[in-house]
């Protein structure tokens, strides 16, 4: 932590502790967060962060005492833990803070649920200067900042390089692949050519292997087909009915290829991550650089040598030729409760736990790209942090989810056609119908359907 | 006289009225809070619009214009109800539990006690539990144990049940465990068949199968109406162990109505949706309720007997 930061922290522990008469108090703030494990600290830096706090208002004669009251929930993934915050917040158990996936900024804001956080950055410049401003659009709605960046990242399709080897590839075609992608030589068609050619060739299991739910990963693919969800001019969510089925025409083309399997979406993140991650059972596993983590540990990789012999990263190809590729930035966030009767208090706490040490911690144990600009240059993130650093260039690509309140919803209506062509239940038409029923039904007037 | 008489019967009617809150108010007050009240609650609720903040905006008709003119799925869903509860039904909550009872109390008692156990494991077995079981038994890789079987044993190629018959696998999951039920009622009825009525069949000359169909079947008759009145109902809502082993998949494939309101409620948090199609659940199961009563004469058996049989 620097020194205009602590200061700033210590005199915000003096006056807090100013305000109040002196007598032995705890001032409880209920921390909301999913219990995830690529990211543990995301809650643990909040408690730290009380800690640092606590020592300040000793420092300063306070008799205050913050106490943290931690809900680490179970739910699956950030939509589904999202739902139960919103039904916590209606009948009034919301917690003070809360951890969410930036795209529900706009839900628990338009809810007011989510503090304004806009004059509480302004006043104190020194707890927030240093964030990276593009990530400050991942939680803002309607022009004003609901949340803090936690962390960002770089999601990618992990190539097995082993994989390609043995079907005969060699190292420097393996080598010319990324290029290849972001030129928009190599398709997403190509791609399941390849991993059906892996699958066939008994050289893997799997092709290509993702997320079992619904979540942010298939923004990517779906983005590199021409699906742009969002309208920034009507404000509106959008769909494009050739864009969606171009999509679903190319998973029942990985399907009938072998490069997709029918039982993916019933499959438990557990049997994922243990085929993804513990040998050479599956071509291409996508999602996010920090399971860089899981794979290092998985597969007892030492080095960043080591790491890259095994794999490869590419983009989401483009749909077509000469197109362009897609990625996306995914941060977490975390959130104030306007309900709280601790807003200050507790924005502050989150201010600290965002500062470069902190946050560092969380970036260089889970290889989740850093928030602020200071960590960039730490010695630990240059040490430790080399998948961090190989994962910037491909942000080039990278776009966030749009912040509209019914985003969640879109996702999952989009993961249920994907779903249903997987299963073999539904053709690339009927999941674009189905689809856009769908949209229709749940969105009603948020959603714009086009040709 | 007439005074006294007058205080008798106003004390008598009192001793009534607090019998009556005494022997039938906790009931009426479970039936109130637990049946009653969600259906109100559910009436209401099918009206508004409400979404994922559970706030109420408006009261509106929507939700039911949604449900008759736009919601694909709905008939869809329905189908699988009716496939799932008369295949549950009719193979395994009757016919497989009539068999059991049939079998374990013609071999000698413990052993017929040893196989009642056995089946009733399942029931005592918490639900996560038994569909955990479930779902390593159907495993598509082969680590699953009817794989294992398949492929090692019998040396056929491994099966991908859960995604290509999924409703053979909620049908046999829920039937393993709804049998156990009808084993019981079935075992009870059979035992209270006066022992000397087997005995003179014995004696007339009457084989096992005689023995069944003339003695046995008649005395099955309203525990066997009953069960089936009570297990459509019980099966009509029940979703927990199709959430658990299939998720209501692969894709809507397995989503029974009950499921089909709860996932539209909670996937997405359109409570006023869920609630909706919920009432139409409600109305089935009345309907369902009162024809299965009416077509199996279930009056006849709440009459008050007019011998007494010792």
């Amino acid at each position: 932590m620097n020194t205009r930061t602590m200061l700033g922290a210590m005199l915000t522990a003096t006056l807090i502790a100013a305000a109040q008469p002196s007598f032995a108090e705890d001032v409880v703030i209920k921390v909301w967060s999913r219990a995830d494990r690529s990211g543990p600290l995301r809650a643990g830096n909040i408690v730290a962060a009380a800690d640092t706090l606590n020592k300040m208002l000793t420092a300063a004669g306070s008799d205050k005492h913050v106490k943290i009251e931690l809900n680490e929930t179970n739910a699956k993934g950030y939509d589904e833990d999202a739902l139960d915050l919103l039904k916590a917040f209606a009948v009034d158990k919301g917690p003070d803070i809360f951890v969410l996936a930036h795209e529900w900024t706009g839900a628990f804001a338009q809810a007011g649920y989510a503090w304004n956080l806009e004059d509480h950055i302004k006043k104190n410049p020194e707890l927030y200067d240093d964030i990276i401003p593009t990530l400050w659009q991942a939680v803002t709605y309607k022009g004003a900042r609901y949340g803090v960046p936690q962390d960002s990242e770089v999601r990618m399709f992990f190539l097995n390089n082993e994989d390609m080897r043995k079907i005969g590839m060699s190292d420097s075609d393996i080598a010319a692949l990324p290029a290849k992608v972001d030129a928009g030589q190599f398709t997403a068609n190509d791609l399941c050519d390849l991993a059906g050619q892996v699958v066939q060739k008994g050289a893997a299991k799997y092709g290509i292997l993702h997320r079992p739910n619904a979540g942010p990963d298939f923004q990517m693919l779906t983005e590199s087909f021409g699906l742009v969800p969002y309208d920034k001019a009507t404000a509106k969510l959008q769909a494009s009915k050739v864009a969606l089925r171009d999509f679903y025409t190319w998973v029942k083309y990985c399907i009938d290829k072998k490069a997709l399997v029918a039982d993916n979406t019933s499959m438990s993140w557990d049997a994922i991550e243990h085929a993804s991650f513990t040998g050479d059972d599956v071509f291409a596993f996508f999602h996010g650089v920090w399971r860089v983590t899981d794979q290092m540990k998985g597969l007892n990789l030492k080095t960043k040598d080591e790491y890259f012999h095994r794999f490869t990263w590419i983009n989401a190809p483009a749909g077509k030729k000469g197109g362009k590729p897609s990625n996306l930035s995914h941060p977490i966030a975390y959130a104030v409760s306007a309900k709280s009767k601790n807003k200050e208090l507790a924005a502050y706490i989150v201010g600290l736990a965002s500062q470069p040490y902190r946050n560092l911690q969380h970036a260089v144990t889970t290889n989740h790209t850093p928030i602020n600009y200071g960590e960039q240059s730490m010695p630990e993130l240059v040490a430790n942090g080399w998948a961090l650093v190989a994962a910037t260039p491909m942000l080039k690509y990278a776009s966030f989810m749009p912040n509209h309140p019914k985003i969640g919803q879109y996702n999952a209506i989009v993961f249920k056609g994907i779903q249903g062509v997987e299963t073999g239940r539904l053709t690339a038409q009927a999941a674009t119908d189905f689809v856009v029923d769908e949209l229709e039904n749940e969105l009603g007037k948020d959603i714009e359907i086009r040709k | 006289m007439t005074i006294e008489n007058a205080r008798f019967g106003r004390a008598q009617a009192r001793r009534q009225r607090a019998n009556f809150a005494l022997f039938l108010g906790p009931a009426l007050l479970l039936l109130a809070c637990f049946f009653l009240a969600p259906v109100i609650v559910d009436l209401g609720l099918a009206f508004t619009d409400m979404d994922r903040t559970l706030a109420v905006t408006t009261l509106t008709l929507d939700n039911f214009q949604r449900m008759t003119t736009r919601d694909t799925r709905l008939l869809a869903s329905l189908g699988v109800t009716a496939i799932f509860v008369l295949c549950t039904l009719g193979i395994f909550n009757v016919t497989f539990a009539l068999l059991l009872a049939l079998t374990t109390t013609a071999v000698p008692r413990a052993l017929g006690a040893f196989f009642r156990a056995v089946w009733l494991l399942p029931r005592m077995s918490p639900s996560v539990v038994y569909a955990l079981l479930w779902l390593w038994v159907v495993d598509p890789n082969e680590r699953g144990l009817l794989n294992q079987v398949l492929v090692h044993v019998l040396g056929m190629a491994p099966a991908d049940l859960r995604n290509n018959h999924p409703l053979l696998v909620i049908i046999l999951a829920n039937g393993f465990i709804g049998a156990s039920l009808g084993m019981i009622i079935f075992t009870s009825a059979i035992r209270s068949i006066p022992e000397h009525l087997f005995h003179a069949a014995r004696a007339d000359g009457a084989g096992a199968l005689a023995i069944v169909r003339h003695i046995v079947f008649p005395a099955l008759r309203w525990p066997i109406s009953y069960m089936t009145i009570h297990q459509t109902l019980s099966l009509l809502v029940s979703f927990e162990y199709i959430l658990l082993i299939t998720g209501g998949g692969p894709f809507f494939d397995t989503t029974v109505f009950s499921l089909y309101a709860y996932r539209r409620a909670f996937e997405n948090g359109q409570y006023a949706y869920g609630a909706a199609l919920s009432l139409i659940l409600i109305v089935i199961g009345v309907v369902a309720a009162l024809g299965m009563w009416r077509l199996m004469d279930m009056r006849r058996l709440l009459q008050t007997p007019r011998i007494e049989v010792h």
